[in-house]
């Protein structure tokens, strides 16, 4: 899947956050996450799918590959929301407050050093951006090669999981019968787990010093 | 060259959303709806059905949904696809969705990513049985938990 660009910066650097950051950051998490999406009053002015509207009926029934196209074509709109959403959160800081309040957690969830809260940020927008700077990480010696394993198996399942799911998996957020908030941040505590498990295979079974 | 501001980021974003939507899920899907139309005239969706209703009955899902975490594996837009042609020929209902929601991303792509992100990073390649060991481990925790909650 194609996957949006993040911010490129100086990976062991976190530049100072505006309030609005933070603001843009808890707007954006509640816009998305579905708890308003029965709301009738304002509320709902804050909910993707109100948001994101109807077509009308546009077609019944339909198989094989034009029933296809035509349920494809009705994706279309809400992609454009949705990234368009989260490029705004983007530019008002909304990624950056993330990545602060993101890296005191690194250490105690997966072992990992604050230095890499920029790639983990981009690697849930981007795989390619998130591989990419673990390798600089790397290379420049600011991670061990441990960390870089645990931190890549974090990475892999579910790659760019937030960019992925609020494109592809809108198709499905029609479908869910509980919040869309909790089918994603399950993606994302089972994303720290795997993590772990890493770890755990890395202490117990191969030897550190091979590493 | 003029400062981006807010409605320039929501345009730059949508165009992003524009190029997703139409050069990578509408093929996506609808090679899903051809794949799933195809197996269902041939009648070898019916029989994936009753072979693999044993093993998905666990997760609260029909046999037939095998054909979503295999495509998924190959590329998330696929499983997404192969849901929603699932849907739209019955065979799946909005719970049973629900339970794969996060399995198709967590075990999504890895074909993909195993270059893109395994690669790209630099891990040891003796690593890589393991990464995807991690992501179907993942994948099957997900769907068991979400069979709770759906």
């Amino acid at each position: 899947m194609d996957e949006q660009k993040t911010e490129q910066a100086e990976p062991n650097k976190i530049s100072k956050v505006p309030i609005i950051g933070y603001i843009v950051l808890f707007l954006g998490i509640i816009f998305f996450s579905g708890i308003f999406t029965d709301a009738k009053g304002i509320e709902a002015a804050f909910d993707f799918n109100a948001i994101n509207g109807a077509f009308g009926k546009i077609k019944e029934g339909g198989t094989g590959a034009k029933n296809g196209f035509m349920f494809a074509i009705t994706l279309v709109p809400p992609t454009m929301l949705s990234l368009g959403v989260v490029a705004v959160i983007e530019h008002l800081g909304g990624l950056r407050a993330a990545q602060r309040i993101l890296t005191p957690l690194l250490q105690p969830l997966m072992g990992l050093p604050g230095v890499v809260g920029l790639a983990l940020v981009s690697s849930t927008q981007s795989t390619d951006a998130g591989a990419g700077m673990t390798k600089m990480l790397r290379e420049q010696n600011l991670i061990t090669e441990e960390q870089r394993t645990v931190f890549v198996a974090f990475q892999f399942s579910a790659g760019a999981a937030i960019g992925n799911f609020l494109s592809t998996g809108i198709a499905l957020f029609a479908f869910s019968t509980v919040p869309i908030i909790f089918p994603l941040c399950l993606i994302m505590v089972l994303k720290v787990v795997g993590a772990n498990l890493m770890r755990l295979y890395i202490r117990k079974v191969v030897k550190l010093e091979e590493l | 060259m003029k400062k981006e501001n807010v409605m320039d980021a929501f345009t730059r974003g949508a165009k992003e959303g524009w190029d997703v939507g139409i050069y990578s899920m509408l093929p996506n899907v609808l090679m899903a709806f051809v794949l799933i139309e195809f197996l269902k005239l041939l009648g070898i969706l019916a029989i994936l059905g009753k072979v693999f209703a044993p093993v998905m009955i666990v997760f609260g899902l029909p046999g037939e949904s095998i054909m979503v975490l295999v495509s998924s594996f190959l590329s998330m837009g696929g499983g997404v696809g192969v849901v929603t042609s699932l849907v739209t020929s019955g065979i799946l209902n909005e719970h049973q969705v629900t339970i794969l929601l996060p399995a198709i991303f967590l075990m999504g792509s890895l074909m993909q990513y195993m270059g893109r992100c395994l690669g790209t990073s630099g891990v040891q390649t003796r690593f890589y049985p393991v990464m995807f060991a991690i992501c179907f481990i993942n994948a099957i925790v997900a769907m068991f938990i979400m069979k709770i909650f759906s």
